[in-house]
């Protein structure tokens, strides 16, 4: 039987006008078959979209071929049977939505087939309670959570009952909920016989696929088994390896039984051995504590969009928080939890509807605000990037705040200091256009406009979804360095793990309500601690708890995985003394 | 505050999916009978019929399950603009010679036609309101679309290509949100950075200098949309040229009938009955 997918020699170049020309794929040979879970990885613009949309005849390759069952992408006349076979769903689900109603747009691809009616219709049903939308048919589609929306994408696609579905990159902006739910449905299509190729960023997705296929500048350069792809030098090409892979490369030295193929967090956390040594505990070293002196603070904030049409939701219901000077303040919570109108309250571009706000003691509920000198003082930087950048040239967004607001020094010296603290060259970037920026560099610059005016508090909106390994290391490490120059950093983030560490203090939202808040190590370990859907405790935490299972000493309340090894490293050294 | 809500001012297509005998209507015999009601509602120029019109528009938002406060709420609005516009009818409308003033206010006297005027004027927008909210809240776009591309059918007969005429409706209908949750991100990031979006006082040149690069962003970001959109659209097989389907299927049947029948009978009614 012929394979699904065949790819032979097969580059492709992108043509920008007045510019050069810009290679994505080179020389690419691929055979796919059909039933197979593919992972795709490689940092940004490595040309792993490229890839997908070779795929479905979206893109025909400049030279070389792709076939699907031996149908030629080439041929137009082949374009509607291939592209019924390989479904695609994008990174920006609200970018695929044809359809103002939840069950007309599902039912836009087959009705792009030309189908009847009846069969229409069963396949919208099919669609629909495959992922979960039933209760929704009649929803308005552009008043959908996120969430919501992907799972929208994927129905529409399901509905055409395709052979092979190319997810391309479709969880970046979901909380971990979400990015499970998308996972699981993958497994159950693949389990059902679909083939499966996951495009993604992150790695513990790409370890529970069977094959793994890593790109770097347009070539294939590895193509194997998660475990052994995993175990190569993947950090040189801007990747990193699943979190419990490389704890366990950490622990081996000091629990020698670890077995070597270890992948996922069940298979680490399965071969802890049980610890039956001296009890006594080391202790962790005290962070150092600076005293708690509230900046923003809100008592019993609440806050309704669209009041007073049919169409109202809440978004913050009496919700009280106090921040310190200084703090790095993490807001956790799933999607819709409340998060962003929360920050968009902090600079005074929402104002409560109810409830009391104070940030530098200035009274934010005070109609008169002078809203100038408090942003010069507040930055924000929103969520996707791409969506807050409104100028030509990457210098005049950076710009743009210090020009309004005002500076110190003169204007070039504050955008060139804003720009060297999230790693962006002055000289190699203040030309550059802004809509020819990579996920990276678009946040950098994001993170740049906000801080050319040296503000006291920086307010944070998911500063790290959607970025490929290498780019979210860095971003975390400037973070830290504002973080240590006295900076007052508030941030929400579904993707807490790396960061975790660094925050003193962290918010849980859910429905719009603070339902718990401390330091993130007592949010994790309190005895009724009960995370909300969509949330889960960091890595290290779950490992330290599966440690103090297995009679470990370690303490409890460790969220950094460094901290863990050590831990570790200092209980098997007493031992062997 | 929602000074950048810029979505929950845009009031089309309010459908309110609810359950009734008149959301279950074929969307042919809403259109058409709608239209004529509309029509005669709007040229009708006798007290009567106005009166007539507004019970039959009472009726049909109480057949349709609207919540009777929900259809007020669309009249207060412009409610001070129709007072204003009533009592210039009060006043101004001629009179005939030898009418006699009904009563008079300072120096200004009141005539029957005056007070009948400026009735009607309230009575036919009270009216035309009910019968919009009726019509728009159990309509859905799509139901508008399919109504319209049904009855229009006989034009692709004679190659008019109404197939893409209502492909196009559709997506302009779905754009108009994007565009005001776009504008309202925009607006929101150059705010945060210093653009004075929040201070009302300002005059007409600096609110121009304002929206410029609003707008400009506005359209980059939309179009870049739009093109992803066209490219998701090709990946969902569409195609252009192939005739597409629907998953309704109406059928035109007595009941559908009955309820045009009503209609048109109560739309000449108005006209000529009295």
């Amino acid at each position: 039987m012929a394979a699904l997918i065949e790819i032979l020699n097969a580059s492709f170049q992108y043509h920008p006008q007045h510019a050069e020309p810009i290679r994505a794929l080179s020389n690419i040979n691929l055979t796919i078959q059909s039933g197979e879970f593919i992972a795709i990885i490689g940092a940004n613009g490595s040309g792993k979209s490229t890839l997908g949309k070779l795929l479905n005849a979206l893109l025909i390759p400049d030279s070389g071929v792709v076939q699907i069952h031996r149908m030629d992408t080439r041929d137009p006349g082949n374009h509607a049977a291939i592209r019924t076979q390989i479904g695609m769903i994008f990174q920006k689900p609200q970018d695929q939505i044809a359809a103002t109603i939840v069950e007309e747009d599902t039912a836009f691809g087959p009705g792009n087939l030309g189908l009847p009616a009846d069969e229409i219709r069963n396949r919208v049903a099919f669609a629909l309670s495959a992922s979960g939308l039933t209760d929704y048919r009649s929803r308005p589609s552009y008043l959908l959570s996120a969430g919501e929306t992907q799972r929208l994408a994927l129905a529409g696609v399901l509905a055409m009952r395709p052979l092979c579905l190319i997810f391309d990159e479709t969880t970046a902006m979901l909380d971990p909920a979400g990015r499970e739910m998308v996972m699981e449905q993958a497994k159950a299509l693949h389990r059902q016989g679909t083939t499966i190729l996951f495009i993604t960023h992150l790695m513990e997705e790409a370890a529970q696929a069977e094959r793994v296929i890593v790109l770097n500048h347009g070539n294939i350069v590895m193509d194997s088994s998660p475990r052994k792809v995993f175990n190569q030098n993947i950090e040189e090409i801007g990747l990193e390896k699943p979190t419990a892979l490389a704890a366990s490369k950490m622990l081996r030295p000091f629990i020698p039984s670890l077995p070597k193929d270890i992948l996922t967090k069940e298979d680490l956390f399965n071969h802890i051995p049980y610890y039956d040594g001296n009890q006594s505990a080391p202790s962790p070293a005290q962070k150092q504590t600076t005293p708690f002196q509230p900046i923003i603070t809100a008592k019993n904030l609440s806050y309704t969009y669209m009041l007073g049409t049919p169409l109202e939701h809440q978004a913050l219901d009496d919700l009280s928080i106090s921040i310190g000077s200084g703090n790095m303040h993490g807001l956790i919570g799933a999607t819709g939890s409340g998060k962003s109108t929360l920050l968009q309250h902090f600079n005074g571009l929402l104002r409560a509807q109810s409830g009391t706000l104070s940030v530098f003691g200035m009274d934010l509920n005070n109609r008169k605000l002078d809203t100038q000198s408090l942003r010069r003082r507040v930055g924000l930087s929103f969520q996707q990037p791409e969506n807050q950048i409104f100028n030509q040239y990457v210098g005049d967004e950076i710009a743009y705040a210090a020009r309004q607001l005002g500076h110190s020094g003169t204007l070039v010296n504050a955008v060139k200091s804003a720009m060297e603290a999230v790693g962006l060259d002055f000289l190699a970037y203040k030309d550059r256009l802004t809509y020819t920026l990579s996920g990276g560099e678009l946040r950098r610059t994001a993170l740049a406009s906000a801080l050319v005016t040296k503000p006291d508090i920086l307010l944070l909106d998911e500063p790290l979804a959607g970025l490929d390994p290498l780019s979210r290391k860095e971003v975390m490490g400037y973070f830290k360095s504002m973080h240590d120059a006295g900076l007052t950093l508030v941030l929400s983030t579904h993707q807490f793990d790396g960061i975790i560490g660094e925050m003193d203090a962290v918010s849980v939202l859910q429905s719009g309500k603070d339902i718990a808040h401390g330091a993130p190590t007592s949010i994790f370990f309190a005895k009724d601690s009960k995370l909300p859907g969509g949330l889960k405790p960091p890595f290290a935490a779950e490992l330290c708890a599966v440690l103090r299972q297995n009679s470990w000493p370690v303490p409890a309340g460790i969220v950094q995985l460094s901290k863990v090894i050590e831990m570790v490293a200092e209980i098997t050294k007493r031992a062997q003394a | 505050m929602s000074q950048f809500e810029y979505l929950r001012h845009v009031s089309i297509g309010q459908y309110l999916p609810l359950d009734s005998p008149i959301h279950r209507l074929d969307p042919r015999a809403k259109i058409i009978g709608f239209s004529f009601l509309i029509l005669a509602v709007s040229i009708s120029n006798n007290l009567c019929s106005l009166i007539l019109a507004l019970l039959v528009s009472t009726l049909l938002i109480a057949a349709s399950r609207i919540p009777f406060s929900f259809a007020v709420r669309g009249l207060l609005p412009p409610l001070p603009f129709l007072v204003l516009i009533a009592t210039l009818q009060l006043v101004i409308t001629p009179h005939a010679e030898a009418s006699a003033a009904v009563f008079g206010v300072w120096r200004i006297l009141i005539y029957s036609e005056g007070i009948l005027a400026a009735l009607r004027l309230l009575l036919r927008f009270a009216s035309l309101l009910l019968i919009l909210t009726t019509l728009t809240s159990s309509l859905s776009t799509i139901e508008m679309i399919n109504g319209l591309n049904l009855l229009l059918k006989p034009l692709q007969q004679m190659g008019v290509p109404t197939e893409n005429a209502a492909l196009l409706v559709q997506l302009t209908l779905r754009f108009i949100p994007f565009l005001a949750l776009n504008a309202e991100k925009i607006a929101k990031s150059q705010a945060s950075r210093g653009a004075k979006w929040d201070t009302p006082n300002g005059n007409l040149i600096s609110r121009v200098q304002q929206i410029v690069p609003l707008v400009i962003p506005l359209f980059t970001n939309s179009l870049r949309q739009a093109e992803n959109l066209s490219t998701a659209m090709l990946a969902r097989g569409f195609a252009g040229s192939t005739a597409r389907t629907s998953m309704h299927i109406y059928r035109f049947t007595l009941r559908d009938g009955v309820f045009l029948m009503f209609l048109l009978i109560t739309a000449a009614g108005i006209l000529f009955l009295f």
